[in-house]
Formats: structure tokens, sequence, C-alpha cells
């Protein structure tokens, strides 16, 4: 207790409880899906993925995009960027184990997970995925090891091995999805989209971090750096918008096959979420940092990287479900369900021909309970590792 | 080489679901799901018709496993828990299932079924061929084309029990099968353009 004290004081400690607090009944609610099964969940056999997905990909994309920065500092020699090297890879490293425990919740059999280092199938983009992640983990823990070291050159090296690491950690999170062919997700450009969106959201969250630090006083975060990187953070948006945009183009120009899924994002049940993230995520934020006097003040900043944040994260909602909307074989009475109302329901709660799905409270508390988690670890690994690299203040 | 495959001659079927629940029965398929379900085509409603009276027709379609020469579930199943065996069937291995759904993910025939909960019987008990494996909590499952039965040499319980005798179970790569001559006579596949070449066909 006493130690705690000394690490946290007054108003942290507070918010600090709070954090764990929500952690403790996350793991109530773990213990209960591990009991009851994944039926707690609003996941049903016309959606098969859900919450946990979409907050997976989520992570990856903010833990990519801290360490493409701060890799890219030490690849290109950009002294300027380097100073936030370390807060940059402390959210990486947060933001992959977040994203690596929601795949481990999503699983129905995680006591069967040995399976995987036995008996891997080199083919699948999840096998892939699990080396890439745990590859990427390595490296950041190295990475910052070596930076509080101070250790220059073998930053240097790692960094060459690190950036394109990073790149494709998303890339391959992107092919769970892109090489699917049952589904609107089979697209080339889903890698590129999805390293697009690591990087604003992934820079993005970073602002919001090292500008929370600058406010703990743990690190001194200089408002010249903090343009400039605003400045990067408009292009990763427009970059975004982009791909975006020729992705939807695409879909929708024959006017068949795939415009049958942008009609859905666009007017349908996930028209919310795309909405939100074209206007929310991308025009508002990248309207107020194309300004040079908005990226000087830290308010803009820090709502436009919000901002963005949220959007990507609407973004995945989108993406995800909007290829569960239509089974491809469609006709009455369509789907069985396999809920938990189905096992003791009527028909009516067996059978559906579009994908349903809507996330359930123990589910939404599992996923705030992970996101707690990571800003506790944050919190205490800034206040750990953030003072011993002197040099970086 | 054997390749096992069903075809489905759909003039025959009359929408029964005898087929959906002779396979339940035999596979022990818990509540709430199904391997085997029959669609009514283009409408929401089962045996719904298409149309504004008295232009009205109404279709059914059996979907269960395609049991896909190509198959998109296998390929991104992390463990190889999903296999194609010698006889040209997709299996399961519950055993090395992880419960990742990159199959139900993958498969464009909705065919997947997953076990959310803890396995719910109406009977109480477990029924079915005692050969067919018990599928825990937190596996997909799906048609397995019968393998207990299809391995003694018998055909799989929904082509058995079909009175419309719409269903024809036998060896494609047998030129003289039943199944091959079906085939023959102008066979089409589910999602042609996704490439995952069926073993299971219709004719119309």
């Amino acid at each position: 207790m006493d130690k705690r004290k000394a690490l946290f004081s007054g108003r942290t400690m507070v918010v600090v409880v709070v954090l764990a607090a929500v952690v403790l009944a996350a793991v109530g609610c773990w213990v209960a899906q591990q009991m009851y099964g994944l039926g707690i969940t609003g996941m049903n056999n016309s959606n098969s993925w859900g919450l946990y997905i979409m907050a997976f990909m989520f992570f990856v994309g903010l833990s990519a995009g801290g360490l493409i920065v701060a890799s890219s500092a030490h690849v290109f020699g950009i002294e300027s960027f380097k100073r936030v090297s370390v807060p940059a890879v402390i959210t990486s490293i947060v933001c992959i184990c977040c994203a690596g425990a929601f795949v481990l919740i999503d699983l129905g059999g995680v006591a069967r997970v040995w399976r995987m280092f036995v008996g891997l199938n080199f083919i699948s983009p999840l096998a892939w995925d699990m080396i890439v992640i745990t590859c990427y983990l390595v490296i950041n823990v190295l990475d910052l090891v070596w930076l509080v070291r101070g250790d220059e050159r073998k930053v240097a090296v790692l960094s060459r091995v690190a950036l394109p690491v990073a790149i494709l950690v998303h890339s391959v999170t992107a092919w769970i999805f892109g090489l699917q062919i049952a589904k609107a997700w089979y697209s080339a450009i889903m890698a590129p989209i999805f390293v697009a969106s690591a990087c604003d959201s992934g820079l993005a969250l970073l602002l919001i971090c090292l500008l929370a630090l600058d406010r703990a006083k743990l690190f001194k975060f200089d408002r010249d750096l903090m343009k400039s990187l605003a400045g990067l953070l408009a292009v990763f948006v427009a970059v975004d918008a982009f791909f975006i945009a020729c992705e939807c183009l695409t879909m929708g120009y024959p006017g068949a096959g795939e415009a049958e899924a942008l009609a859905i994002m666009a007017t349908g049940k996930t028209a919310p979420f795309f909405w939100f993230e074209i206007i929310g995520g991308l025009a508002v934020p990248f309207l107020v940092l194309v300004f040079a006097r908005n990226r000087e003040k830290p308010a803009c900043v820090v709502l436009a990287s919000a901002l963005i944040v949220l959007g990507v994260f609407c973004k995945r909602a989108w993406l995800l479900l909007t290829s569960f909307t239509v089974p491809n074989v469609y006709g009455g009475n369509g789907i069985t369900l396999g809920t938990a109302a189905a096992q003791v329901g009527d028909a009516g709660d067996v059978w559906t021909t579009l994908g349903v799905y809507a996330p359930t409270l123990p589910e939404v508390v599992v996923f705030a309970g992970v996101v707690c988690a990571g800003a506790l670890a944050y919190m205490i690994l800034s206040k750990c590792v953030l003072p011993k690299c002197g040099g970086e203040q | 080489m054997t390749k096992l495959a069903i075809g489905i001659d759909l003039h025959r079927c009359i929408g029964c679901n005898t087929c959906s629940i002779a396979c339940k029965m035999q596979n022990n398929v818990p509540d709430g799901m199904l391997w085997n379900r029959v669609l009514t085509e283009g409408v929401e409603m089962f045996d719904d018709a298409v149309g504004v009276y008295p232009n009205l027709s109404r279709t059914y379609l059996p979907v269960a496993c395609q049991h896909c020469e190509n198959p998109a579930c296998m390929k991104v199943c992390p463990t190889g828990a999903t296999y194609k065996d010698e006889q040209g069937r997709v299996e399961i291995d519950y055993d090395r299932c992880i419960g990742c759904r990159m199959c139900m993910g993958a498969c464009p025939y909705n065919a997947r079924v997953f076990n959310w909960n803890e396995p719910v019987r109406a009977t109480g008990f477990h029924y079915g061929d005692a050969g067919v494996p018990v599928r825990p909590r937190g596996v997909a499952e799906k048609c397995s084309l019968c393998k207990e039965r299809t391995d003694r040499g018998d055909e799989p319980m929904c082509v058995h029990c079909c009175p419309g005798d719409a269903r024809v179970f036998g060896d494609l790569d047998d030129p003289d099968s039943a199944v091959s001559r079906l085939w023959r006579r102008g066979g089409h596949v589910l999602l042609e353009e996704k490439g995952t070449r069926p073993q299971v066909f219709y004719v119309n």
C-alpha cells in the first residue's frame, strides 16, 4: 500500500481505483464467459465475430501507429521525433497486449489454444498473426529496454526491423479479413487501409498520451514538436480517407455485387458507424488540423485526435459487421442462430434471414475492462520508465 | 481417388424438411441449430412464395456443408482442425478446434454452426448414431457427410430419408455412379464464382 502511494498520489489514485474496479468487473464477466460459453455475448451463427474482434483490429492499429512513428524517427534520422520514442513504444506495448488479449478472450476454447503450438496450419492468416504479433511484442520490449539504456546504436538497428514488422502486423490483421472470398472484406486494398488507419489512430492516441504525460509532468512535450506531429497526423488522415474513397468507389461503381454491401454501409444497419467515421473521424479532424493555427492549440489537437480514434473504432464496426448482414445464400427461414434463446425458444428465436448482432452487457464490460487494464498498465509503465530517461526530458 | 458427393434434384424437393430432421437425429445436433437447412428461395419466411398472384412460384434449396474441393474454411483454420479426408469429405477434428471461428467467416454458405453455449437437447440425452463424436461447448460443427454412416458404406441419413428421392449420394470420380449420372444431367453448384468447387450440386 505504501509503495502504491509512492507511485500515485491524490487524484491519480482515484483514477487508478476506478480503473481497477472496472478491470475486476471484467474479470468476473470473463470468468462467467468461461463457465457458460460465448453465448453470454451477442454473437451468433449469423454474425460470428463481434465487439472483441473489432477491438482486436482497433488495438493492433493503435499499437502499430505508435511504433511506426517511433521507428521511422530512428530509421530516417528525424531528430525531433526521436524524443517521443519512449512514450510511443510504451503505447505500442500496451496496445498490442490489449489486442492479443482480445483474440484470446474471443476464443471459444481457450483451454485448447496450445493446439496452435503443436499443429499450426501455416496457411491460416490467424497463424501468421500469432507469429507476427509475438515478434512484434518482443521487438517492442527490446526497443524499450535499449531506449531506456540509451543504447542508440542498437535502437537504430532494431528500428530497421521494427518499421517493416509494424507495417506487417497490421497488414496481417487485414488479411484475416481481406483474404476471405466469402465476404465483402475480400479486397486488395484492405491491408493498405488497415495500415493507413493504424497510422492515423495510432498517432492520434500517441498525441493524446503525450499531452496527458505533459500534464502529469512526466514528459515535457515541446509545442513545436506537437505542431509537426499534428501536421503529420493530418497527412495520415488524408491518406486514410483516400483509400476509403477508392474502396467505396470500386464497390459502388459497377452497381452490382459489392454495391449491396456499400448500400448497407451508406444507408443500412451500419450507416451510423460509417458516417461517423467519414464525418467525425476523417472530415472534421482534417479540417481542424489542416490549419497551422489549430495545430498549435493543445485543445484542438486533443479534440481532433480523440475524434480520429473514435472514428477508427467506428470503422472497425462497419468493416466487420457489414459483411455479416446479408448471407450469400439467402432464403427463408435463413440461418439457425444457436444462441441460448434459440436453444429454449420457439421458431422465431431460432432463425434469422439477415445477420443480427448487438453486444451484451457482459461483453461490453469485458471490453471496457481490457481498455482500463491497458490504461492502468500505461500509467504504471510511464511512471516507472519515463523518469529513468532523464535525457529525454 | 474417391470424391464423395451429394446431388440434389430440386425438381423433386417438396420442402418437407425431412433431411434437416433426419440429419439432426443422426448426428445428435443440439437444440437451436441445424447442419442441414431447407431454404425457401428469395423470401424471408419458410414456405412463402415469390411474385404476385396469380404469377407465383415457390422453390426450395436444401443447404448444408458443400464439401468443397477448395474449402475456404480449411485454409483459414489455424490448427488444422478442419481437414479434407481421403474420401473427399471436409471434416472437423473437434479436439483441435480452438473456437476462433475463422471458418465461419470463411464459409460462403453459412454451413457452420457454433456451440456458443453448453449444448442442450430437448430429450435430455444424446441421440443418433453412437459413433458420432459428442461436441463440447466452444467448437464449430457442420455436416460431416454422415462420416460414420458413409464409412460403413451406407448413404448419408438425409439421402436415406428423403421421401421425394431428391438426393443422390455417391462417388463423383466414378463415371458410372448415380451421382455422376445426375451431374451430367446439368448439375450446378452454389456460388460457383467463389471458386470453392463444391461437391454438393443441384439439378433443376
